[in-house]
C-alpha cells in the first residue's frame, strides 16, 4: 500500500511519490541493461548470463557485510575492479572462442554458464534467502509529500554517475571510440588496425564491471539467493530490446519506461501482477518495433 | 535390419532394450530412471521439431509442458473428467499457444526470438501462478491417482511401455520430417532463410508449422509427465529451466537429429539420477552439483563438439574406417 494514500494525502502526492519511484528504480535497471546493452552492441552477443554476474555482485557484498561489516557502498570500490576481472577472464576463457560462432552456440554457452554459476552459488551457499541491512536502509526520507528509503536514493545517485562516466567514456576516450568503431563495423575497425580481440576483452570486462556494480547497489534494498539474478536480467532483456539491442541511451529510456509501467502497474493493480505488465510490453515492441522504439527498423531480421 | 543407416539401427536397438529391460529388471528406482529418460527424451524430441529441423532456437518450451500438464491437472482434480481428455484439451491450447507465438515472433532471428519465447512462458508461468481461484496459483495442484488406463493411474512397467510409444512415435515423426517435403522445405529455412524464400518457400508459414507440431507434440509430454509425477507446480513446470533442459539434451545428443534427443536424455537423466541420489544425504544443497556439471558440459559441448555426441560417434566411426582400411 502506497503510503500517501493511506494518509488519506491531496492525489498530487500520489503522483510525486509514483513519479520519484519510478526514476529512483529507473537508474538502477539502467546499470543492469546499459552492461547488456554495451556487450550486445559491441560483440553482438545476448549475454544469458548477465543475471548470475548480478547475483555474483549481490553476494560479494552480503558477505562483505556479514563478515566484515563492510557496508555496500565501500565494497563498490572493491567490486568494480574485481568484477572487471571476472569479466576479463570470463571473456578469454569462454566467450573468445565462440565469438564468431553461430547465434545457437554464442546462446548455448552463455546459458550453460548461467546454469554452472547459479548452481555453484547455491552448492557453496545454499539456497538460504540472505539481506543486507545497514543503517541507511533503514532511513526514511520524506520530501514534498513523498517517502523514500535512503538506500534507494544512494544506489540510484551511484547507478547514475557510473552510468555517465560510462557514457563519457564511450564519447570521448580513445578506447571508447575504438570499441564504437568496432561495434559499427567489426571488418572495417580490423583493417584499421584495431585489435578486436582487445576491444572484445575490454568490452566484457566493463559490462561484468557495470553488473557486478548493480549487485553491491541493489543488495540493501533485496534478498540475495542463487536465481536473484533472474528476476533482474528478464527486466533487463525488457529494457535492452525497448531501447534497441545495443543502444546506450535507448536504454536509459527504455529503464525508464520499465520501470514507470512497474511503479504504475503495482499501484493500480497490485504488486502481484507487476511482472505481466513489462512482459506484455515486451511482447508488444517485439511484434510491432521488434528493432525497439529507437532503433533501427530492420535490425532484428539482420539476426545481428 | 542391415540395410538401415546406423543412427536407425541405434535406435531400434535402444528402443528395443527399453522394452525389455521392465520384463528382467522389477527393481523401481531402475524403472523410474528409465520412464524419465524416455520422457525427457521425447521432449525434447519434440524441442529438436522446432531448435533443430527449423532452426527456431526456443528457451520457452515450458510454456508448452506447463499447459499440458496443467491441462490434465484441471480437467481431472477440477473437473473430474478423463486425463485424455485433459490431453486433448492441452493440445488443443498449446497450437493455439504455438500458433499465436510463430505468428507473433517468426520475423524475429536469433537471439530475438530466444527472448520473446522465454517472455511468453514467463507471462504463462506469472499468470498461473497468480490466479489462485481456478489455477489454485502457487501452490499447485495434486492429480489424482485412479488406476486403470483410462485415467492414465499406471503401474510403473505399464509407464515404460506407455513412455515407450510416445518416444518411438516422436522419433518417427523426425524421421518423417528429414524425409518429407516440409523437412527439406525447413531445412532451407533453417540453413539461410533469404535463399530459401528466394526459391518461393513460404518461410514464415513453414516456421508456424514448425512451432505448432513441436507445442503439440511437448503438450503430449507435460500431460503424460503430470499424470506420472502426479503433481503440477507452476514454478516448475512453466520454469526457464525446464525449458533449457529440453535444448540441453538435444545439443548433447546431436542437434538435429533423430536420435539425438534420446541419447542426451540418456545421459544426462542418469547423470542427474545418479548424482542425486550420491549426493542428496551429504549437505543441503549440494544435490545442486549436478546442474554445474551440466552447465559446465553445455558450455564445453557447443564450443568442442558442436554437432554432439551424434557428432563424436560419426568422427570416431569415420577414423576407424580409415585405420581399417589402411
Amino acid at each position: 500500500m502506497d503510503p500517501a494514500r493511506r494518509l488519506g494525502r491531496a492525489q498530487i502526492d500520489v503522483f510525486a511519490q509514483l513519479g520519484v519511484s519510478t526514476i529512483l528504480l529507473g537508474g538502477i535497471y539502467a546499470l543492469i541493461a546499459v552492461g547488456l546493452t554495451l556487450i550486445f552492441g559491441i560483440m553482438r552477443v545476448v549475454n544469458f548470463a548477465h543475471g548470475e554476474f548480478l547475483m555474483l555482485g549481490m553476494y560479494a557484498a552480503f558477505w562483505a557485510f556479514h563478515l566484515w561489516g563492510l557496508d555496500p557502498y565501500v565494497v563498490l570500490f572493491v567490486s568494480i575492479p574485481l568484477f572487471f576481472g571476472i569479466g576479463f577472464l570470463t571473456y578469454v576463457l569462454v566467450m573468445r572462442g565462440v565469438i564468431h560462432a553461430s547465434h545457437n552456440v554464442q546462446i548455448f554457452t552463455t546459458v550453460g554458464l548461467s546454469i554452472a554459476l547459479q548452481n555453484v552459488a547455491l552448492v557453496l551457499w545454499t539456497g538460504d534467502f540472505r539481506t543486507v541491512r545497514p543503517w541507511h536502509s533503514s532511513v526514511v526520507i520524506r520530501v514534498l509529500g513523498t517517502a523514500f528509503n535512503l538506500s534507494q536514493v544512494v544506489a540510484f545517485a551511484i547507478a547514475l554517475a557510473l552510468t555517465l562516466i560510462l557514457f563519457a567514456f564511450m564519447k570521448w576516450t580513445h578506447t571508447g571510440r575504438v570499441m564504437r568503431a568496432t561495434a559499427q563495423d567489426h571488418d572495417a575497425a580490423t583493417l584499421m588496425g584495431i585489435d578486436t580481440d582487445r576491444v572484445y576483452r575490454v568490452t566484457f570486462a566493463i559490462g561484468i564491471a557495470c553488473v557486478g556494480a548493480a549487485g553491491a547497489l541493489v543488495s540493501p534494498l533485496y534478498a540475495v539467493y542463487p536465481t536473484a539474478g533472474l528476476q533482474f536480467v528478464l527486466l533487463a532483456y525488457v529494457v535492452v530490446v525497448l531501447g534497441g539491442l545495443g543502444d546506450m541511451v535507448g536504454a536509459m529510456l527504455g529503464s525508464l519506461i520499465v520501470a514507470a509501467v512497474e511503479v504504475v502497474g503495482s499501484y493500480v493493480f497490485g504488486v502481484a501482477w507487476k511482472e505481466v505488465f513489462y512482459f506484455a510490453l515486451f511482447i508488444a515492441v517485439l511484434v510491432f518495433r521488434p528493432a525497439g522504439l529507437f532503433g533501427q527498423r530492420g535490425a532484428e531480421t539482420l539476426g545481428v | 535390419m542391415a540395410s538401415l543407416p546406423p543412427g536407425r539401427r541405434a535406435a531400434v536397438g535402444l528402443l528395443g532394450a527399453a522394452a525389455l529391460l521392465p520384463l528382467v529388471v522389477r527393481d523401481a528406482f531402475v524403472l523410474d530412471s528409465l520412464i524419465l529418460i524416455l520422457m525427457w527424451g521425447a521432449l525434447s524430441a519434440a524441442w529438436n521439431v522446432a531448435g533443430g529441423y527449423a532452426g527456431q532456437v526456443s528457451l520457452g518450451h515450458a510454456a508448452f509442458f506447463g499447459i499440458g500438464a496443467y491441462a490434465t491437472a484441471l480437467t481431472t482434480a477440477r473437473f473430474q473428467q478423463s486425463p485424455w481428455l485433459g490431453m486433448v484439451l492441452g493440445v488443443a491450447l498449446s497450437v493455439a499457444a504455438g500458433g499465436v507465438i510463430g505468428y507473433l515472433s517468426n520475423r524475429l532471428r536469433g537471439p530475438y526470438f530466444a527472448l520473446s519465447t522465454i517472455a511468453f512462458s514467463q507471462v504463462l508461468l506469472i499468470a498461473t501462478s497468480r490466479w489462485r481461484g481456478f489455477t489454485a496459483g502457487s501452490e499447485g495442484i495434486p492429480v489424482p491417482f485412479r488406476p486403470g488406463l483410462a485415467t492414465l493411474g499406471l503401474g510403473h512397467v505399464a509407464w515404460v511401455y506407455m513412455a515407450l510409444v510416445v518416444a518411438a512415435l516422436y522419433y518417427a515423426v523426425q524421421v518423417w520430417l528429414e524425409r518429407s517435403r516440409l523437412g527439406y522445405q525447413l531445412a532451407g529455412v533453417r540453413e539461410d532463410e533469404d535463399a530459401a524464400e528466394a526459391l518461393g518457400i513460404a518461410s514464415r508459414r513453414l516456421k508456424i508449422y514448425a512451432i505448432t507440431l513441436s507445442a503439440a507434440m511437448t503438450s503430449v509430454g507435460g500431460t503424460l509427465w503430470a499424470q506420472y509425477v502426479g503433481f503440477v507446480d507452476p514454478f516448475y513446470v512453466f520454469s526457464i529451466d525446464l525449458s533449457i533442459r529440453f535444448a540441453l539434451n538435444t545439443i548433447i545428443g546431436g542437434i538435429g537429429t533423430a536420435l539425438g534427443p534420446f541419447l542426451g536424455s540418456m545421459l544426462i537423466t542418469s547423470l542427474e539420477t545418479y548424482l542425486r541420489a550420491t549426493f542428496s544425504g551429504v549437505k543441503t544443497g549440494f544435490a545442486g552439483i549436478y546442474l554445474v556439471i551440466y552447465g559446465t558440459a553445455l558450455v564445453l559441448v557447443v564450443r568442442f563438439a558442436p554437432e554432439g555426441l551424434i557428432g563424436l560417434a560419426a568422427r570416431f566411426a569415420a577414423a576407424w574406417r580409415v585405420r581399417a582400411d589402411a
